[in-house]
């Protein structure tokens, strides 16, 4: 195990995960294999991953969707295995998962909004001020009336984050909320959580299996077996290239093609992420020469 | 004999007074055991163009033929449906059987083919997918991994012996060696049956790395067809119309946005590589 620690010790994370295992009924391996991770106020974490990594094991843990079968899990400082505090655990944290087709509830969209609030008691007026606000948030507003089935799919994910920006949660996690996307949608839904996380400070938990998407976070951390293998920021993270392809995770294509070159005496920094951060150093590469 | 497409019109609800064109003029020929890609943005027609290459839809005008089947004729048809094998969007989700060689041997079944050939052709089509049919003969598709399913559905359309194979977005959801698996998958198939490949994907550099030639939709419309490196050497066109490149054309882009001379066809990471190096080391001997 290879952990890069940002966060200093001792100090308590909004979400804290502690030595979490998991066994789904009748499985012979654990889901999850001892995780701890700490998720902090205002924290923008990409946990990445292959398909059965534990990676939508572990985002199902943050709002007491699933129980682990050690550990434990707070949420502000809630016990997630406390029953009496489910609810207020799940207002403060958010989900939006993988299929579009599978979180809209009813025929309308502002409808949709308003489903979680209303269902939670908030005043009738509040409700409209939430609903409105949340779909301004998503650039949706123009949509209010239209029904969730004529949407794309990548509106209908907007629709599904302003639902839960309605909740008014810390906490947004998104489980593989673009696998099913077109690369259009993706792009802006990533644009979307950045704007949120960057103006509205809300903290974001993304879980994917697209690494060129973790490379906006502040921190990623690498899912592989059930396990916590490393944990740092993007450019820690993705330096590690053996590490990853031996848990058959891929680095940006920008960074094998940087290492690439370095490694036949270019002179290149030893992290380059995006296309744009290739092109600069490259210039900057000649420019010296 | 290839898929010939010509001057094909097609509109939803034609007649209606909502009816919306949605191909327009589209001329494309598909040949013998080549892979060619189809690429364009959501809504640019691409699944309702696939759907007419096997009869699902059928032309306002314009004809569609396979090999010497005309797919307008309803008997013809029938003849020509049987060479063109479709695999859907998470063709997984079609799974029912209570075991993977039934699913697989189900449209063989349907062909009229007798049980014994059909679980026999079953096999053959697991194992050119990767699933051992020791193995995974017997087992629910309920059991297997995202990955096992999807190719599991495969192996029913591939034990159909298509001549054309039809992939829409085949590697969507998977992790990237799911994707890699999918892809190796694809060419083996190629190369033990000889079939030709139209793959509709979103995914450029899987497109770079796989497809012979690649046709590019938009708005209904076949905008651009070609050999791969000539389209994508048009990169700002592409990215225009709202298309995804490779990310070694997009690295040419912003290379040349800065001044510096890297040629429009390259669009593979290895090429990229050598041009690079190349650049770099000249400017360090002037």
């Amino acid at each position: 195990m290879c952990v890069i620690r940002t966060g200093k010790e001792g100090e308590t994370g909004l979400i804290e995960i502690q030595n979490v295992s998991y066994a789904y009924e009748d499985a012979a391996a654990k889901a999850l294999n001892n995780v701890s991770l700490t998720i902090n106020d205002g924290e923008f974490v990409a946990v990445v991953g292959h398909n059965g990594s534990g990676k939508s094991t572990l985002a199902k843990h943050l709002n007491a969707l699933l129980l682990p079968t050690e550990g434990k899990v707070l949420v502000d400082g809630m016990d997630t295995a406390d029953e009496t505090d489910t609810l207020s655990i799940r207002q403060r944290v958010g989900m939006v998962f993988q299929n579009p087709d599978n979180q809209l509830v009813t025929t309308i969209v502002e409808e949709d909004v308003a489903f979680g609030p209303e269902n939670i008691g908030v005043p009738g007026n509040e409700i409209r001020t939430r609903v409105d606000r949340a779909l301004a948030a998503v650039g949706m507003e123009k949509y209010a009336h239209s029904a969730p089935n004529m949407l794309s799919g990548g509106q209908k994910q907007r629709i599904a984050i302003a639902g839960m920006l309605a909740m008014q949660p810390k906490v947004l996690v998104l489980d593989e909320a673009t696998a099913m996307l077109d690369p259009k949608g993706r792009r802006d839904i990533i644009d979307l959580v950045t704007k949120l996380h960057k103006e509205n400070g809300i903290t974001v938990v993304m879980i994917t299996q697209y690494m060129e998407e973790a490379i906006g976070a502040d921190r990623v951390a690498v899912m592989s077996g059930g396990e916590l293998i490393l944990e740092g920021t993007p450019k820690e993270v993705f330096s590690q290239d053996e590490l990853l392809h031996k848990h058959r995770l891929d680095v940006p294509v920008m960074q094998q093609l940087a290492n690439r070159l370095n490694a036949r005496g270019a002179n290149l920094p030893k992290c380059i992420l995006s296309v744009e951060e290739m092109a600069q150093a490259i210039c900057l590469s000649l420019s010296k020469n | 004999m290839p898929i010939v497409v010509e001057k094909l019109n097609y509109a939803y609800m034609q007649g209606s007074a909502i009816t919306k064109a949605a191909l327009t003029d589209i001329s494309l020929r598909i040949e013998d055991g080549e892979f060619l890609g189809l690429i364009g943005h959501t809504g640019s027609g691409k699944s309702t163009f696939v759907q007419q290459l096997n009869g699902l839809l059928q032309p306002n005008s314009g004809t569609v033929h396979v090999d010497e089947f005309d797919m307008a004729d309803k008997k013809q048809r029938m003849e020509g449906r049987k060479l063109v094998g479709m695999v859907f969007q998470y063709p997984e989700y079609q799974l029912f059987e209570e075991s993977v060689e039934k699913d697989v041997a189900f449209g063989v079944k349907n062909m009229g083919i007798g049980e014994e050939e059909a679980l026999e052709r079953a096999h053959e089509a697991m194992a050119l997918v990767g699933l051992a049919p020791e193995k995974f003969a017997a087992k629910s598709p309920f059991e297997l991994s995202g990955g096992e399913k999807r190719r599991a559905a495969l192996a029913g359309i591939i034990a159909m012996k298509p001549k054309y194979l039809v992939l829409d977005e085949p590697m969507a959801g998977l992790d990237p060696l799911g994707r890699k698996a999918i892809l190796d998958t694809i060419d083996n198939l190629r190369a033990s049956l000889g079939c030709a490949v139209l793959m509709v994907s979103h995914s450029m550099d899987d497109m770079a790395d796989r497809a012979e030639r690649i046709a590019v939709m938009n708005g209904g419309r076949l905008v651009m067809e070609g050999k791969t490196r000539d389209v994508f050497a048009q990169s700002e066109l592409l990215t225009s119309i709202g298309l995804d490149v490779p990310q070694a054309s997009r690295l040419g882009m912003e290379l040349r946005k800065r001044g510096i001379d890297i040629p429009e066809n390259i669009y593979e990471i290895e090429e990229m590589e050598l041009a690079l190096l190349k650049l770099l080391s000249k400017g360090g001997r002037a």
